[in-house]
C-alpha cells in the first residue's frame, strides 16, 4: 500500500532523515513514533508531496507517489489549521472540492459526517466561534471527507477530551476494518499499544526500530514477573535468594501483595515458584511485558524499564 | 487548473465578504468624485452674487463700471472711504461682501485695494479686477489720450512671447497631459500597494493559522500561490472596473448637472462683454475641468492602465508573496515591506521625473525598467508617442510581463521552501538559499 524506501532529506547540510525505509499494508495501522525533532513531520510531508526527498522514493499502491495520488490520502497535520472566518460548511466544502470531490458528492459526504458526529447544528458557525475541540472535530472530518484509502494522522488525539478521544479512536479502528491504511504519528504510547498493528521508531532522522507491537514488546522484555499472593511479606522476601531482585511491590492489604521481580542469571519462573510456594499462597503469576512507552524510552535514552503495570 | 481556480474563487469570495474591500470599492471612487467636485467648485464658488461696495471718493468712476450687468456682481458706489473696522462691524455695511477702494491718485499710483469678508474664488477675483481695470482704462484714455478705448487696448496689449518645443510646436505633449498620465500611474501604484499587501496578508495569515499545510497536502505550492495571486488579481480587476464605472458615471453627472457653465468657456466669457471674448480664455481659469473633460483619452488610457496595472501587480505581487511566505511570524518581515514600498514610491518619483524631463535618455530607460515602467509608461502614453515610437510601449509592457513571470517563478521557490518554516527571522541570505534550492 505505502512503501517508504531509502528516504533521506537534509536542510542546509543538516541531515533530517537518513535512509528511512518501511512499509504499511492495507488494513493496517502503523504507529510512527519518535521524540520531537526526530524527523516524523518531515517524513509525513515528503509522503504528502509537500516537500521533496533528496534521496529515495515513495510508492503508493505499487506506483511511484505523485501529486495525483493525493486525492486518495487524508492528512491531518499536527498543527491544525482552518480558515477562522469561514463557516464550517463552506470550509468543509472547499477542502472536499480541493481533494477532488464534485459539489454534490462533497455535500453528501458532509451530510453523512455531520450526522455521524452530531454536528449538523454547527454548519453556519464560523470556525472562530468554535472551541478548540470542536474545531479539531471539523478538522478530522475535513481529513476523511473524500474517503481516502490512506490516512496520515499526526497527533489525532491532541486537544480532545476523553469522550472525543474515544470517538476518534473508534473511527480509526473502523477505517482499519474498512481496509484503509492508517499512518499514526503520536506521542501517546498508550494509543500506539491499543490500536496500532505495527510501529516504526525514528530518532535523529534514523529508523531505530520497526515491527509488530507485540513482537517489539516481547523483544524488549527483561524477565520481569508480577506475583500476587496472600501471606507474610517478610516470609516471601526471606524465601528468595540472590537470583531474584524485587523491583517494586504493591500492598493491597496487610495480607495481600503484588510483587514485581526481575530474574537474575539463568533462573526460571519455576525455580522462583518452588522457593516461595511453601511460605505464601500464590493467586497470580504473569510475565510483565514492557509498555511501548518503555520501549520508546529504552531506545531513545537507554533507560531501564520502569514498571507501570 | 481546477484547483487553482478553486483557490482563486475562495480568495475572491473572501475579499467580497470583507467589509474593507466593499467599503473601498464604493467609497474609494466616491471620495475621488468628491475631490473632483471640490476642485471644480473651487473654480465656481457657490456664492452666486457678490455685493461690492466701490469706495470712490473723487467719483472718478462716475457711478458706473461696465456697460452690461454681470450676474456675479452687484456694484454700489459711495464717495467716501470706509475704514476696515467700520466696514467689518457697522450694521449698514453688513450686506456688502467686498469693497474696492479707488484712491484719489489712482491714475498715477495705480493702487487699488480690495477687501473681503469671505475670500472669493480666483475666478471671481479675476473678474472683479478685470471690470475695475477696464473702467480705469476708459478713464485714463479719456483723460490722457485722444485715442479710442479700443485702440488704446490694442496698443496696451503686451507682447506675447511663447516658448515652443521645436519637436512639438502645437504643445501636444503639454504638462497637463503628463499629469494625467502621472495620475493614472499613481493609481497603479496605489492599487499595487493595496493588493500587494492583500497578497502578503493572505499568505502570512494562512501560514500563521497553519491551514497552509492542509492545503499543500492537496495542491502544489505553485498552484496555491498562482490561485492566490489570480484570485486577489480578480478582486483587483473587479475593483478597477467598479471604480471606472462609478467615476465615469459620476463625472458625467457632474458635467451635466452641476457644472454645465464651466464646460462652456464662451458662455462664461459672453456674460461679460461681447468684445472681450478673445482677450480672456475662461477655460484657462479651470484647468482641472479641461484636464478631466478634454485632455484625458479615457478609453486608450484605461486599456493600457489595466495592462500595466496587471503586469505591475504580478511583478510586485511576487515580491509581496515572497515576503509573506518567508515571514517567521506575522509581525516578522516588516523590514522587507519598507524597501518594496519605497520602490513603489521611487516609481512615482520616476514618473515625476518623466513629467519634467520627458525627452531625457534617463526617461527612456526608466520606461523599460520593470520597477518604474508602469508609472513612466502612463506618463509617456498620455504625452503620445511619435510616429514609429510606439514599439517602446509594447517593449516596456513585454519586459514588465516577462520579468513578472521570472519573479513569480522565484517567488514560487521561496514560497515552496519558506511557507512551512516557522518561528525564524527572515534574512536575505536565507531567501537566496531558498531560491537556489
Amino acid at each position: 500500500m505505502l512503501e517508504i524506501d531509502g528516504i533521506s532529506k537534509s536542510y542546509f547540510r543538516k541531515k533530517v532523515l537518513e535512509d528511512i525505509s518501511f512499509k504499511a499494508n492495507e488494513g493496517e495501522i502503523l504507529g510512527l513514533m519518535g521524540p520531537n525533532g526526530a524527523g516524523k513531520t518531515t517524513l509525513i510531508r515528503i509522503i504528502n508531496q509537500i516537500t521533496s526527498a533528496d534521496k529515495g522514493y515513495i510508492s503508493f499502491q505499487g506506483k511511484l507517489m505523485k501529486q495525483d495520488f493525493l486525492k486518495d490520502i487524508g492528512y491531518l497535520p499536527e498543527e491544525r489549521g482552518l480558515y477562522r472566518s469561514m463557516t464550517v460548511e463552506k470550509q468543509a466544502l472547499f477542502l472536499a472540492k480541493l481533494r477532488g470531490l464534485n459539489s454534490s458528492d462533497a455535500k453528501t459526504q458532509i451530510n453523512y459526517w455531520f450526522d455521524r458526529f452530531g454536528i449538523q447544528g454547527w454548519r453556519k458557525k464560523r470556525i472562530e466561534e468554535l472551541s478548540k475541540g470542536m474545531a479539531q472535530k471539523i478538522q478530522f472530518i475535513c481529513t476523511v471527507l473524500h474517503d481516502p484509502t490512506l490516512l496520515i494522522l499526526d497527533e489525532p488525539f491532541s486537544g480532545f477530551d476523553p469522550i472525543n478521544i474515544d470517538l476518534i479512536r473508534k473511527e480509526i479502528i473502523r477505517f482499519k476494518e474498512q481496509g484503509k491504511t492508517i499512518l499514526l504519528s503520536t506521542h501517546n504510547m498508550q494509543s500506539v499499544e491499543e490500536i496500532c498493528d505495527k510501529a516504526v521508531l525514528i530518532h535523529n532522522g534514523q529508523k531505530i526500530l520497526e515491527g509488530n507491537i507485540l513482537d517489539l514488546r516481547n523483544e524488549h522484555k527483561e524477565s520481569i514477573y508480577s506475583i500476587s499472593f496472600h501471606g507474610n511479606m517478610i516470609g516471601f522476601a526471606t524465601a528468595l535468594w540472590a537470583g531474584y531482585e524485587i523491583i517494586d511491590k504493591i500492598a493491597h492489604t496487610d495480607e495481600f501483595f503484588t510483587v514485581y521481580l526481575k530474574m537474575r542469571k539463568e533462573n526460571e519462573i519455576n525455580d522462583l515458584l518452588g522457593a516461595v510456594m511453601p511460605h505464601v499462597k500464590i493467586t497470580e503469576v504473569k510475565e510483565v511485558l514492557p509498555s511501548m512507552e518503555n520501549v520508546f524510552m529504552q531506545q531513545i535514552n537507554g533507560d531501564k524499564v520502569a514498571i507501570d503495570e | 487548473m481546477n484547483k487553482v481556480w478553486l483557490i482563486a474563487k475562495r480568495e475572491l469570495a473572501e475579499r467580497l465578504r470583507s467589509r474593507s474591500f466593499l467599503g473601498m470599492i464604493i467609497l474609494g471612487p466616491l471620495m475621488i468624485l468628491g475631490l473632483v467636485y471640490l476642485f471644480l467648485s473651487f473654480d465656481s464658488n457657490k456664492k452666486q452674487t457678490w455685493n461690492v461696495l466701490i469706495m470712490d471718493k473723487n467719483e472718478l468712476f462716475e457711478g458706473k463700471l461696465m456697460p452690461n450687468k454681470d450676474p456675479n456682481f452687484n456694484f454700489h458706489f459711495i464717495n467716501d472711504f470706509v475704514d476696515y473696522p467700520d466696514f467689518a462691524h457697522q450694521e449698514k455695511f453688513q450686506k456688502f461682501d467686498l469693497t474696492v477702494w479707488i484712491n484719489e491718485k489712482v491714475v498715477s499710483n495705480k493702487k487699488v485695494i480690495i477687501s473681503y469678508r469671505e475670500r472669493p474664488s480666483e475666478a471671481i477675483q479675476r473678474k472683479l479686477v478685470y471690470h475695475v481695470e477696464r473702467r480705469l482704462e476708459e478713464i485714463m484714455v479719456e483723460e490722457f489720450t485722444s485715442l479710442s478705448v479700443q485702440k488704446f487696448r490694442e496698443i496696451k496689449q503686451p507682447l506675447r512671447f511663447s516658448l515652443k518645443d521645436t519637436y512639438d510646436p502645437k504643445n501636444e505633449k503639454s504638462l497637463t497631459a503628463s499629469w494625467v498620465g502621472f495620475t493614472f500611474g499613481a493609481f497603479i501604484v496605489v492599487f499595487i500597494l493595496l493588493f500587494g499587501m492583500t497578497i502578503l496578508r493572505s499568505v502570512s495569515k494562512e501560514k500563521s493559522n497553519r491551514i497552509v499545510e492542509v492545503l499543500l497536502a492537496s495542491v502544489s505550492p505553485r498552484q496555491l500561490l498562482s490561485g492566490k495571486i489570480f484570485g486577489i488579481g480578480l478582486s483587483a480587476i473587479l475593483q478597477v472596473v467598479v471604480w471606472s464605472i462609478i467615476i465615469a458615471v459620476g463625472l458625467y453627472l457632474l458635467r451635466i448637472s452641476l457644472f454645465p457653465d464651466l464646460l462652456s468657456p464662451e458662455m462664461v466669457a459672453n456674460q461679460l462683454t461681447g468684445e472681450i471674448t478673445e482677450a480672456q480664455n475662461w477655460s484657462n481659469q479651470s484647468p482641472f475641468v479641461e484636464l478631466i473633460y478634454q485632455k484625458i483619452q479615457f478609453s486608450n488610457m484605461l486599456v493600457f492602465f489595466i495592462l500595466f496595472f496587471l503586469s505591475g501587480y504580478l511583478f510586485y505581487g511576487a515580491f509581496f508573496a515572497m515576503i509573506g511566505a518567508s515571514m517567521g511570524s506575522e509581525s516578522d518581515g516588516q523590514q522587507f515591506i519598507i524597501p518594496i514600498t519605497l520602490l513603489l514610491f521611487a516609481s512615482l518619483a520616476a514618473g515625476y521625473f518623466v513629467v519634467l524631463f520627458p525627452d531625457s535618455s534617463l526617461s527612456t530607460w526608466l520606461g523599460f525598467i520593470p520597477f518604474t515602467s508602469p508609472v513612466v509608461m502612463m506618463v509617456e502614453l498620455s504625452n503620445g508617442f511619435d510616429d514609429g515610437e510606439a514599439w517602446r510601449l509594447y517593449l516596456s509592457l513585454f519586459l514588465l510581463l516577462a520579468t513578472a513571470m521570472v519573479m513569480l517563478f522565484l517567488a514560487g521557490r521561496i514560497y515552496k521552501n519558506g511557507i512551512l518554516q516557522f518561528g525564524h527571522r527572515v534574512r536575505f541570505g536565507m531567501l537566496l538559499k531558498w531560491i537556489k534550492k
